[in-house]
């Protein structure tokens, strides 16, 4: 089965918590909400066919979540943002909806913006030393795993970093961070503990993630 | 959203549970409406958004302009140990407003073992949990649902019980608050004025004396409260609110489907039963209706699963008819409709059939007793022909695995009837063997027994529980006797069911044991992850007072009951006289042969009883 229709949406505030499988069941309830019928799977319980290529984890924000689906009938492709966006939970807002044009495996990298919080102001030198840290020829982690059998595997963050810039406020510090989207791809998670790990006196109070947008291998936006 | 609940939230478990802001969730601004009220379920998330009632009444007081009722829930001990650890107060899930600023906060009390919670969660509120400690009108703390109908384990916390059904009663209770409000009114004021609407029992202005053998002397009522409070009921279903439009939630619930309510009371009169007693009389929904709120609701909110629901769903009269009904839409739309609560006739089973689809999930039949003898004394009127007919029935349709479920501890049992469980799983074995068409798929039979607590407005509210020795002995004579490959035998632990008992049938004393383990960090005691029996006998000794007085005591004729001020419209005497056909092995028609005179019709003007 192909999907060949795509959903660009916005997940952010209380609908930041909906986790990967509970956002599926949430699309799928708002196209019958909506009357929109789309592509079913078979077998005994045959349901909505959706499919998120790039699932976000939970508690990051988004302005750029896709999901992907085949309309049948019941709505054109420019009424569904609308149509959708009256029967979706609070945080969730379809942006547009298009004919898919790039594969997902073009699908190559993701622009994250990661906001470390610091409750008594950003420590004096913590910018520069997380600069240095991404500066890195290599910076090697160890990352859960469920195939190996320590349970641990070790990655070597620097090569699934394409692009970052480190700004530094007065009580946090952005990162604006291009990295690796799939095959492998990178959550940004591990950046944050390769800081608390190698820089300790940068280790934020509080971590905020938010997507910005999906590229390809060109930098270009993935639609 | 609030900032420390931000904090707080990446680092538990299903955080979904904690936000609100589910499709559907009522959203009000909060200077433009005159009473908020805490509509709280003393239990997980999961838990309590699948209960019919929370849905109910959010409801029903959301339709009111003037009201906002928001959702909470009980944390779970991580989301709890954060909340303490961040100073973030209990909050309501629409706003996510501290819920000590609100009017009222109202528990819905469906099972004993919850009660911990209920002061759990008072406190993650930061209020006192007895009433004489909050003296100002806001917050009111209200209680409800089932376990309300012996409020006194619960009486020194909560300042209003609502008896029975609560459609209309909350909504007078509400306008008697904003009045109050409006005018400044004084609490105790308010509470007079509270007792005076029928339903609503105000515990502290009852006084009950004990004799010094425990017992309770006199309930004596003051300052103008009732000496009875009678339960409400809606009187005409047909008319009574039903959530068509209901909070759909984001993140995966116990029972995450459509769930249309076909009637309310059951005809049957199992003496064990307080759910068949304390809902009566039968009043029913009419097909067309039910279909008509099936299809909306399942278009409103995009479930592709709906459930009937009621005690005994094939006591519906029209339960052929809702079902053709139902299926016309259901079937096309590919939405499925599952009939739990089902008796074990062929009727019945035809029906499965139908809506099955090929689909073969497990069958569950409840005998509650292994001979017919008993089944007899507990009016359970079901023959074990007819359950082996159903069995053999599915059995014949490709069925391969039934579930029987068995009460232990049952008045008047006796080693025959225990081992008459396991010839009648026997028996359905046998059944299996004769009438499958696919022999060597085999079958499971699963035999669940469970130890009877005696509950309030019973037949039996004047039993004594059986020994947790005594239990455990017969489980094992079961389960020795318990043969065959094919069979399994699984039974529920006794100390839950002793507390349960306890609880049950406890007095105003028992608070203080409540109160005693939840300081010593009792919480969620439904759930075996936090349950300690430890700590709740420590709680008794420490309190003075025994389980076994309130448990395995049998009750005289004529003793007060600490309940006593509670009427259900079920008459005493008529419970009684049930008991006494008990010992005599004596069946009782159910209501739709016969009108027995329970004395339910009386609950309501022109009342009439089911029978034909």
């Amino acid at each position: 089965m192909r999907n060949s229709n795509r959903l660009r949406f916005t997940k952010a505030g209380r609908a930041k918590y909906i986790s990967h499988l509970d956002l599926m069941r949430t699309f799928q309830r708002a196209f019958l909400r909506a009357g929109i019928e789309i592509t079913h799977t078979e077998g005994f319980n045959p349901h909505a066919f959706v499919s998120i290529p790039l699932p976000l984890s939970v508690g990051f924000s988004s302005q750029c979540e896709v999901l992907e689906f085949e309309l049948r009938r019941g709505a054109e492709l420019s009424e569904v943002p609308g149509r959708m966006n009256a029967v979706l939970p609070e945080g969730i807002t379809v942006q547009k909806c298009y004919e898919a044009v790039k594969p997902v495996k073009a699908l190559t990298y993701v622009n994250y913006i990661v906001t470390l919080e610091y409750e008594n102001g950003a420590p004096f030198g913590a910018e520069t030393a997380i600069r240095d840290l991404l500066s890195r020829e290599s910076l090697v982690v160890l990352k859960k795993s469920k195939k190996a059998k320590s349970g641990q595997v070790e990655v070597d963050l620097i090569p699934l970093i394409a692009k970052f810039t480190v700004e530094g406020r007065r009580d946090t510090i952005a990162l604006d961070l291009i990295i690796r989207a799939q095959n492998p791809g990178l959550n940004p998670e591990l950046i944050v503990s390769a800081i608390r790990e190698h820089c300790p006196e940068a280790s934020p109070d509080y971590v905020a993630f938010h997507r910005k947008d999906v590229l390809d291998a060109q930098f270009q936006p993935w639609e | 959203m609030n900032r420390s609940l931000e904090r707080i939230l990446p680092r538990v478990q299903k955080p979904a549970r904690y936000t609100g802001g589910e499709y559907n969730a009522v959203v009000k601004d909060r200077r433009k409406v005159e009473v908020r009220y805490a509509l709280c379920f003393p239990d997980t998330y999961e838990i309590g958004m699948s209960n019919l009632g929370v849905r109910i009444l959010y409801g029903v007081m959301n339709n009111l302009p003037w009201c906002w009722c928001e959702r909470v829930f009980a944390p779970w001990g991580d989301m709890e140990e954060e909340m303490r650890a961040e100073g973030l107060p209990l909050y309501g899930l629409e706003s996510g407003d501290s819920i000590a600023d609100f009017d009222l906060i109202g528990f819905s009390l469906g099972y004993e073992m919850a009660y911990t919670n209920v002061l759990n969660m008072l406190d993650l509120a930061g209020l006192p949990v007895r009433a004489e400690e909050r003296h100002e009108l806001s917050p009111i703390i209200v209680a409800g649902g089932t376990c309300a109908f012996n409020p006194e384990p619960l009486a020194p916390f909560v300042d209003i019980f609502s008896l029975g059904e609560g459609e209309d009663v909350s909504v007078e209770l509400l306008e008697l608050y904003r009045k109050a409000k409006g005018e400044g009114w004084e609490k105790e004021e308010f509470l007079q004025a509270a007792a005076q609407i029928p339903g609503l029992y105000v515990p502290s202005l009852y006084d009950i004396s004990y004799h010094e053998d425990g017992t309770v002397a006199a309930i004596t009522p003051r300052d103008g409260a009732p000496e009875v409070v009678t339960k409400r009921i809606v009187q005409d279903f047909n008319k009574s609110y039903f959530p068509v439009k209901t909070i759909v939630p984001s993140t995966e619930i116990t029972q995450d489907k459509v769930t249309l309510e076909v009637f309310r009371g059951c005809i049957r009169g199992c003496r064990f039963c307080q759910a068949g007693y304390a809902y009566r009389p039968v009043r029913s929904r009419d097909p067309e209706l039910l279909v008509k709120y099936g299809i909306e609701a399942c278009k409103d909110s995009g479930y592709q699963e709906m459930t009937l629901s009621s005690l005994s769903t094939s006591d519906y009269r029209h339960l052929l008819k809702l079902c053709d009904g139902l299926l016309e839409w259901c079937e096309p739309e590919k939405v499925s409709l599952a009939l739990p609560s089902l008796r074990a006739d062929n009727f019945s089973m035809n029906l499965m059939h139908r809506l099955q689809h090929g689909k073969k999930s497990g069958l569950t039949f409840a005998p509650e007793a292994g001979t017919q003898r008993l089944r007899d004394a507990i009016n359970k009127n079901v023959t074990e022909e007819e359950i082996l007919q159903s069995c053999r029935t599915a059995f014949s349709g490709g069925w391969s695995s039934v579930k029987l479920y068995f009460m232990l501890g049952l008045p008047t049992e006796t080693d025959e009837d225990v081992l008459g469980i396991a010839d009648l799983a026997e028996k359905v074995y046998q059944a299996w063997r004769e009438t499958t068409p696919e022999p060597r798929r085999g079958v499971r039979i699963t035999v669940s027994t469970s130890f009877f607590v005696p509950k309030p407005h019973t037949a039996f509210q004047w039993e004594g529980q059986i020994s947790m020795e005594e239990y455990q002995r017969r489980v094992k004579l079961l389960r020795d006797n318990m043969r065959g490959r094919s069979i399994s035998y699984n039974w529920h632990d006794p100390d839950t069911s002793v507390l349960e008992a306890v609880f049950a049938r406890g007095d105003r004393r028992v608070a203080d044991v409540i109160e005693e383990a939840w300081r010593n960090g009792a919480k969620f005691d439904s759930w075996s992850e936090y349950f300690d029996f430890q700590r709740w006998q420590d709680a008794f000794a420490s309190c003075g007072l025994s389980m076994d007085f309130y448990a395995a005591r049998r009750r005289d004729k004529d003793e007060i009951l600490p309940w006593d001020m509670i009427s259900t419209g079920v008459r005493k005497a008529f419970l009684w006289r049930e008991r006494e056909q008990c010992y005599q092995n004596k069946i009782t028609p159910d209501c739709r042969k016969q009108c027995t005179g329970c004395g339910a019709d009386k609950l309501y003007p022109g009342g009439e009883c089911d029978a034909e």
